[in-house]
């Protein structure tokens, strides 16, 4: 990941077939790489603004004990579903997901900004 | 324009190929139709605005300007970090070029990005002296798009510059029609008390101003790329499409403020700098700024982009839409702004204590709604009690607390601040300064006189720099207008608080009644032209010239600096 696009921009993938993503962040600011349909990602950049506003994410920096914060009806903000990592700068993590079924899929990151700048890319399947 | 490319020769005697472009450009007068007004201007190549001058970054090149006028002109290239004597400002840079002459300009391309050119003589400029730069960069962008399309305003009036200037002088109020009404005076008192709307009345009337001096020049036809609201200048685009627009505002005298309806916008430049990508609903750019943002039409629709200037007397609109003809719909212009008590605050001798029977309280200002759903007194690191708060609760740093300018975002959604810019790549190390300047913005409405420091550019000692150190400006408004201040030559990195990541900008506009600070790193050798954008401002004395002391060659500024320039310059 770099500021603010993938390498590469585009996968193919065969119906059925599980893929380790080995994801490392090699720009300057925060970034996310989520594997889903444009209208999850759409849902989920809601959710990342929320994080922004409580100074959670801040540019190059994640603030982990705000992501623990209870925000007063349950939820939190720990950022730690199967199909999606948040790195800082330097960090690397991997994910693996398995692409059952065809579909309109994309990765994407969702940090406020970074998406409509251009930051996804696409799943093709074969 | 023709571009010529100096190959071959040249890369026999050079180890490496240096890339060069040539480029000729004339000064001519120009006819200028507005759709509401017809009138005599200049421009460049034959046209207003002139060409679109694309360059490269890494390149050199080589502009030839010819000019075709009876008296002197000058270009200068407003953003680009140049050798100073090509910066293009007569009696600074150079002495400007003759009738008849051709100048040639030539220097280094350091930068990407977009950027503008206008003429530095007289009122060229708001005459129709002015045209945009486009410089592609050497690396990828951290931004994708389709297709991409200059916007570029400008605020023509059916005056001359020259005549306005000297209404100006005569009558400062001569362009200000936006007059208080009997009509606001009934609104106010059923809204804020008869006693308390008198009283409001009766202390701006002891102060012999007027509510309604946010823009000093109204009736002016907003032009985007020379065509007026009727003649809706269209951009083409494919459903689906991302495109970049880069907005750019050659105004005279007026702030726009700018929403496309149905579109969000994510800004990812300001001022030819990458900035962190912000979604935003609607924005206001300053004069001189530039502002590029990225915007993704999904339906087979046209959508109407509209700039309202900022005391909402005129506006310029255009169109992106998937065929030529078709348009959308133009919105209304919103209720003019008006500045409040806190506007007035910078300005000196005025002294709240007199003016008994204000209360504050019940005038103005407005209760913070909106913030439901989360109990943020317990939250940490959240002072929202320090945000200056306008109408329907948006805060703005960078506006006086209690300010009527602070500007809200038509559909309810959000507006950008200043302190939102943060840097994609800092050109900089941060590093502490090694002295602060402080510039007082000052005037005198009833002459129509502008200044800094209370002194006018002809009384003015030049302002010196000695080259390596990191100077602190600190611009203090004591006016109640707003003033776009332009450094020359050297960039200014706003503090918006964010440390490395504040933004790099060339233009900084100031509000009424705040002091704004920003940094330079005085790093190019020579003598740059510093003042406030307002055409008319500048050439009332807001202006300075700036002398920078020693070159690469000489050593880090001396702490003994501070004791022999410190304060008031």
């Amino acid at each position: 990941m770099y500021d603010n696009y993938y390498e590469p921009e585009e996968i193919s993938v065969k119906p059925g077939e599980t893929v380790r993503f080995v994801v490392e962040n090699k720009g300057n600011l925060v970034h996310e790489f989520n594997v889903g349909t444009p209208d999850m990602h759409e849902a989920h950049r809601e959710e990342m603004m929320m994080m922004v506003e409580h100074g959670v994410i801040q540019g190059g920096k994640l603030n982990h004990d705000m992501m623990n914060m209870d925000m007063g009806n349950g939820h939190s903000m720990k950022h730690d579903d199967p199909n999606s990592v948040l790195l800082e700068p330097g960090q690397s993590k991997e994910v693996v997901w398995k692409f059952s079924d065809k579909g309109n899929i994309e990765f994407a990151c969702n940090v406020p900004g970074h998406y409509q700048a251009g930051m996804y890319g696409e799943v093709n399947f074969e | 324009m023709k571009p010529r490319f100096l190959t071959g020769l040249l890369s026999l005697l050079m180890p490496a190929m240096v890339m060069a472009g040539e480029y000729d450009l004339t000064v001519d007068r120009v006819e200028i139709d507005t759709g509401d007004f017809v009138k005599e201007g200049i421009g460049y190549n034959g046209a207003s605005p002139g060409p679109v001058m694309r360059f490269k970054e890494g390149e050199n090149v080589k502009i030839n300007v010819t000019n075709n006028l009876d008296e002197m002109t000058s270009i200068h290239w407003h953003g680009l970090i140049l050798p100073f004597d090509q910066d293009g400002v007569p009696g600074i840079s150079f002495p400007g070029i003759k009738p008849g002459e051709t100048f040639t300009y030539e220097f280094p391309i350091q930068q990407a990005g977009t950027y503008w050119f206008h003429s530095h003589s007289g009122f060229q400029e708001p005459d129709g002296a002015y045209g945009a730069i486009v410089i592609e960069p050497e690396k990828r962008e951290p931004f994708r798009y389709d297709r991409e399309y200059v916007v570029q305003l400008t605020d023509k009036h059916p005056h001359s510059g020259d005549r306005i200037m000297r209404n100006l002088k005569m009558i400062p109020d001569y362009y200000n029609r936006e007059q208080q009404t009997v009509g606001e005076f009934f609104s106010d008192a059923s809204k804020n008390g008869l006693m308390n709307t008198i009283r409001d009345r009766m202390a701006w009337g002891d102060m012999r101003m007027m509510k309604a001096d946010v823009e000093d020049l109204q009736g002016f036809t907003g032009l985007i790329n020379g065509k007026g609201p009727e003649q809706n200048w269209t951009g083409l685009f494919e459903p689906g499409e991302r495109i970049r627009l880069r907005f750019i505002n050659s105004s005279a005298m007026t702030y726009f403020d700018i929403r496309i309806t149905g579109l969000d916008m994510t800004v990812v430049q300001a001022d030819g700098n990458n900035v962190q990508p912000v979604n935003v609903d609607e924005f206001r750019i300053g004069v001189a700024e530039t502002y590029d943002v990225i915007v993704h039409p999904k339906d087979e629709q046209a959508y109407t982009i509209f700039a309202e200037s900022m005391g909402r007397s005129g506006y310029a609109r255009a169109t992106l839409a998937p065929e030529e003809g078709m348009e959308a719909a133009v919105p209304q212009l919103r209720d003019p702004a008006r500045l409040t008590m806190a506007d007035m605050s910078g300005m000196p001798g005025m002294d709240h204590g007199n003016m008994a029977g204000m209360d504050h309280g019940d005038m103005d200002m407005n209760s913070s709604e909106g913030m439901s759903g989360m109990d943020h007194s317990n939250m940490e690191g959240m002072d929202h009690g320090s945000m200056a708060m306008g109408k329907g609760g948006q805060n703005d740093p960078f506006y006086a607390k209690g300010s009527g300018l602070v500007p809200t975002a038509a559909n309810g959604g959000k507006f950008l601040s200043y302190a939102d810019l943060k840097a994609q790549d800092p050109l900089y190390e941060d590093r502490e300064p090694t002295r602060e300047i402080e510039l007082r913005l000052t005037g005198n409405m009833e002459r129509y006189t502008w200044s800094i420091n209370g002194v006018k550019y002809e009384d003015a000692d030049p302002i010196r720099l000695k080259y390596g150190e990191r100077v602190r400006f600190k611009f203090v408004n004591e006016t109640m207008m707003t003033h776009p201040m332009h450094l020359h030559g050297m960039w200014s990195i706003l503090d918006v608080g964010a440390d490395q990541w504040n933004p790099i900008k060339h233009t900084v506009s100031v509000q009424p009644g705040t002091t704004v600070y920003m940094e330079t790193e005085v790093d190019e050798p020579g003598q740059w032209a510093f003042h406030c954008h307002l055409s008319y401002h500048a050439a009332a004395g807001m202006f300075r010239k700036v002398i920078v002391e020693g070159g690469p060659e000489s050593t880090q500024a001396k702490t003994d600096v501070i004791a022999k320039d410190g304060g008031e310059v």
